[in-house]
């Protein structure tokens, strides 16, 4: 390899280099607002991953087409190319680069997982024995908003064990560390705010606990991610992030207020079906009935 | 014999020919030679294909818009889990299964696979499975609408209370499928490790029998997991038995470890043979060697070895606990390293070749760069925090498309083409082939790349009505998705009129080395005259070693 | 379309195809172990069906650990005096059709088939012995997550128990035609293996489900 050929490749790696960084970059646009403590260190992790992954991208895609463009023959040309059967030393190198970068990947993923976990775990903590949250000891002195929340075919309810209240929209406090109980009263539900960045599925039956820090305020929106039926798709609720008064507020004059039962779509959709002369569709399963929840 | 006057001779000759029913009828019937079936494999899997392409089409319609407004929403789950089912059990599993039925016996030398009747009854299941499962759309309750992995309990939840519902024929139809892949499996391996010709040590062998090798290695190994959860996943649906009902001591995640025990592995027993596909197709069209052939041979046996460590990354936010997560986060991104091999070794094939871009090398190395930026995204999955984000969302479905399609299927379609003059003893018509690829390509990338956005978005999959803000990823999506139906046309249209009418092909149009290309298109009956004595390793480009000592001998005359 | 492959050929190929379809007689150079590769096979094929087995068995270990609810209200464990006599006679029985086997090669066949019809004589017992245990029991395949799981590992063991019986049962028969064993005994073989399988599946069943409680 003479030195024209080493600059060249020195130019082209660089080039790439600065592309990826600047997809890194980018990648924080293609994510939701950052709504808790949680997802900056998720998206820096994101970014990281773009930036390696751009960058051998751009090395293999750019290998094929540079040979796709440059190293074309004649249909008439019916010679062979160099018999070049493989290179120790390339397999090597091609193999232990790899290794190095997985291990490089997964190090820095299980330092974000633990980070995380600090911040809130994620396990099946309450299974039937009835042993304590593994992480309660771990649990700092930092005050922690209780909430319960509770998945069914297809509503999502909150219930504050405090005051007594129940909602259909989930409230709260900002830069307070949450912990939800969470269960689900027939079928597997998924409890997923994108803003959040936070994911867990809701197991009938039992009872899973999941700790977090909103940081920001804004209204987002929670979806359901495990599909569990016919109206999955609309099992959704709306998040209130609010600062510690607003959310005091609300929740004393929630605690004040009657019970209704809450709007919900999925009921809603299906008794306007039901109504259809026609029927559009299969037998579903009946929604169960909208969650009572205090007016506030 | 030289009494006999000439006519009643050649009647004599007659009632002595093989009972070979003429022409098309040879398709429909219950024929023993493992070309046929091939054939048939191919042909009955595409057919399925288009129904499941139909169903997508139908899908991209009713998300081109956030409402629901085209289809009642039991119709549209019905939709998502019919689509999935077929695409894999009854488009991605015989096509492969069909073409490796077609060329593995001729690339080891033999004249048929090692248990041939085992083979018929193993395609002939397949129509019987597929339209098993078609037949439930007449079922009062309708087809199976829990997506295509029927978690437990939604899955076994019967609003009209039959007996017989879509979601115990899905379940059949998926054991019956089982049955022939386990069936096919241990004729592939058999017959592999036992019927290789004269000459042809392992390290001999082409790299696709080492890839179909390492997929029904895999077959016989994980399946069975599978048919364990789905029978009692179909004891709770009809007999009343517990196993995943939580609330008489049962546990739905465990049927989420049965189906993924497979159902990981099974990506790599669709993912190795295209591998296989594009190691034998890019020395052909590059002029060169395969770089590192036995490094990839090796690879896709370690593969299959790292692949049925690795299944709990599809359960990381099921609730399994926090060292689970981790172990097989370690071991999923483990298995990107032999990928990553073989993904280097088909670039250094290409480097420095003499390449000729005809339709089958352009599906290969489309194929490819799809495959590297899937694989990308598959590394950002295996991490736990991002997956934790992106679980469930269109992030994924984006991720396993470029798999499924923009790998699986376009090594396929690059399969058909480059093997098409052997197996119809025609060529196909390069402009359309051409056409064909552009659009599937574009298609492919504007269908399938803004389902990243959207799911780093938060959109999440299985839903047929969606916010407002997904909608511009979605309206791609919907117009890539419409785009890449259409690129079948030309398809057909190729396939169709090229084996009707096109030019007759010579045995070896593309100059290719290899034992299938030493005998006639399409091959008679018994493939060889005689068997052929193997003296060198595969992709000789640029040697001038012959492959078999007795290529003369190989055809009749 | 597929060019023909007796149009231009000599009688005497078109004679050999005719008879077998893949004219094996007209090409003397080549040997095709069939017996071999039905037994290679088989094996492979009975390596994949164990782990059917395993995944069940795992399975039941899974549930056992981490339910709640394990066994159903009134059930205190399962009586293993009749399930030990079973198992002994069942495991004997494979020692027997080993020196069935060991007969045949030794063209003893009326010790082989006295000692084949023994097997199946045993085997019946044992689905009999099972059959009687499950009706006595006091819970059924519904009764909560571990009367399901009872059932279903000894129906499926047991459901295999009766293909072995049927299988050596056709075996039998095939015993009565003259010159049988003239190209070999693969099929004999086959099924001998396939009744160890079923052997050590039921130790393992045993060792989980009984003495295991």
């Amino acid at each position: 390899m003479n030195v024209k050929t080493i600059l060249l490749l020195v130019f082209l790696v660089s080039v790439a280099l600065l592309v990826s960084l600047w997809m890194g970059q980018q990648a924080y646009s293609w994510l939701p607002i950052q709504a808790s403590a949680e997802s900056k260190l998720i998206d820096d992790l994101f970014s990281f991953l773009v930036v390696l992954g751009s960058f051998i991208f751009l090395g293999i895609t750019g290998t094929l087409l540079y040979a796709m463009l440059t190293q074309r023959v004649s249909r008439f040309d019916i010679s062979d190319g160099p018999p070049i059967e493989g290179s120790v030393t390339l397999e090597v190198v091609w193999t232990v680069i790899p290794v190095l970068l997985v291990m490089w990947i997964a190090g820095y993923s299980y330092q974000v997982y633990q980070q995380m976990a600090v911040r809130g775990p994620m396990d099946v903590v309450h299974m039937h024995m009835g042993t304590p949250s593994a992480y309660a000891a771990a649990a700092d002195a930092e005050p922690v908003e209780e909430i319960e929340v509770l998945a069914k075919q297809w509503a999502w309810a909150f219930h504050y064990p405090g005051q007594n209240v129940t909602t259909s929209e989930l409230h709260l406090p900002v830069d307070r560390r949450v912990r939800l109980s969470m269960t689900s009263e027939d079928v597997i539900h998924g409890f997923y705010i994108p803003a959040f960045r936070l994911k867990q599925d809701i197991l009938p039956k039992r009872s899973i606990e999941f700790e977090f820090t909103p940081v920001r305020e804004g209204k987002y929106r929670l979806n359901n991610s495990q599909f569990s039926g016919t109206y999955s798709a609309i099992m959704q609720a709306d998040v209130l992030v609010e600062s510690p008064d607003q959310y005091s507020q609300w929740l004393a004059s929630a605690a004040a207020g009657d019970r209704v039962p809450a709007y919900n779509p999925a009921y809603t959709e299906y008794n306007t079906r039901q109504e259809k002369g026609i029927r559009p569709g299969w037998p579903t399963i009946k929604p169960a009935a909208p969650p009572l929840v205090n007016q506030g | 014999m030289t009494n006999a006057p000439i006519e009643t001779l050649s009647t004599a000759v007659e009632a002595l020919k093989p009972e070979l029913p003429p022409g098309w009828r040879r398709y429909f019937s219950f024929s023993t030679d493992h070309k046929v079936i091939g054939i048939q494999y191919l042909v009955t899997s595409f057919v399925f294909f288009l129904i499941g392409g139909l169903l997508s089409m139908v899908m991209r319609a009713e998300l081109i818009t956030p409402e629901s407004d085209l289809l009642d929403r039991s119709l549209y789950n019905s939709m998502f889990t019919m689509h999935g089912t077929i695409m894999i059990f009854l488009w991605i599993f015989p096509s492969l299964v069909g073409l490796a039925n077609y060329l593995v016996p001729l690339m080891i030398g033999a004249r048929d696979m090692a248990f041939p009747r085992l083979n018929a009854a193993a395609f002939w299941m397949v129509p019987v499975f597929g339209i098993l499962l078609m037949s439930s759309y007449f079922l009062p309750g309708g087809t199976a609408q829990a997506g295509w992995w029927s978690y437990p309990p939604v899955s076994t939840q019967n609003p009209t209370g039959n007996l017989i519902t879509g979601e115990v024929v899905w379940i059949l139809a998926v054991a019956i499928s089982g049955v022939s892949s386990i069936m096919g499996a241990v004729n592939f391996v058999t017959t592999i490790v036992r019927m290789r010709a004269p000459g042809m040590t392992y390290f001999r062998m082409p790299a696709y029998v080492w890839a179909v090798l390492s997929a029904q290695l895999i077959q016989l190994a994980a399946l069975p997991a599978l048919t364990a959860g789905a029978v009692m996943l179909l004891f709770d649906a009809v007999a009343g038995t517990a196993f995943f009902d939580p609330e008489r001591g049962g546990n739905p995640v465990l049927f989420q470890h049965f189906f993924w025990f497979y159902s990981h592995p099974a990506v790599y027993v669709m993912a190795l043979p295209a591998f296989g596909i594009f190691s034998e197709i890019l020395p052909v069209y590059a002029r060169k060697p395969l770089f590192g052939y036995k490094v990839v041979a090796v690879s896709s046996l370690l593969i299959s070895l790292v692949s049925v460590l690795v299944w709990v990354h599809h359960m990381y936010a099921s609730g399994t606990p926090g060292w689970m997560r981790m172990l097989f986060m370690f071991s999923t991104m483990l298995v990107a390293v032999p990928t990553g091999v073989k993904v280097f070794a088909w670039t250094a094939t290409v480097w420095r070749g003499k390449l000729r871009l005809d339709t089958p090398m352009l599906f290969c190395l489309g194929a490819i760069m799809m495959f590297v930026f899937a694989g990308i995204t598959g590394v950002m999955l295996a991490s736990v925090p991002v997956d934790i984000h992106v679980n469930n969302t269109y992030f994924v479905v984006g991720h396993f498309h470029y798999i499924v399609y923009g790998t699986i299927t376009m090594a396929m379609f690059g399969a058909l083409y480059h093997w098409f003059p052997k197996i119809t003893g025609r060529m196909y018509y390069e402009g359309l082939g051409k056409l064909h690829f552009i659009l599937a390509f574009v298609g492919t990338n504007l269908c399938f790349l803004p389902m990243h956005l959207a799911g780093l978005h938060g959109m999440v999959r299985r839903v047929s009505s969606y916010d407002p803000e997904f909608a511009f990823s979605n309206v791609l999506a919907s117009l890539g998705g419409f785009l890449l139906g259409m690129s079948t046309l030309p398809f057909i249209l190729n396939m169709v009129g090229a084996w009707v009418q096109g030019k007759q092909a010579p045995d070896n149009p593309w100059r290719a080395i290899g034992l299938e290309w030493l005998v006639s298109s399409p091959p008679p009956v018994e493939n060889f005259e005689e068997l052929p004595v193997v003296v060198s390793g595969p992709y000789g480009y640029g040697k001038s070693e012959p492959l078999v000592s007795n290529e003369a001998a190989l055809k009749p005359h | 379309m597929d060019s023909s492959i007796t149009s231009d050929q000599s009688a005497q190929p078109v004679l050999a195809i005719a008879n077998n379809p893949h004219g094996h007689e007209n090409h003397g150079s080549e040997e095709h172990d069939h017996a071999g590769n039905s037994m290679f096979g088989f094996i492979v094929f009975l390596l994949s069906e164990s782990v059917i087995f395993l995944s069940f068995f795992a399975g039941y270990a899974m549930i056992k650990l981490t339910t709640p609810d394990w066994l159903p209200p009134g059930v205190e464990g399962l009586d293993v005096n009749a399930p030990t006599i079973n198992t002994i006679v069942l495991v004997s029985s494979s020692f027997v059709i080993y020196f069935a086997e060991r007969a045949l090669k030794q063209n003893k066949l009326i010790q082989f088939r006295l000692l084949w019809l023994l097997t199946m004589g045993m085997g019946t017992y044992f689905l009999v012995g099972q059959a009687i245990e499950w009706s006595e029991l006091q819970f059924g395949l519904t009764s909560g997550v571990y009367g399901g799981l009872f059932y279903l590992l000894t129906g499926f063991h047991g459901l295999h128990v009766l293909i072995g019986i049927l299988l050596q049962g056709v075996m039998l028969g095939r015993s009565l035609i003259p010159n049988n064993y003239a190209g070999g005994h693969v099929g004999v073989d086959e099924t001998s293996l396939f009744w160890h399988f079923v052997d050590v599946i039921w130790i393992v069943l045993f060792c989980l489900i009984y003495l295991w409680q």
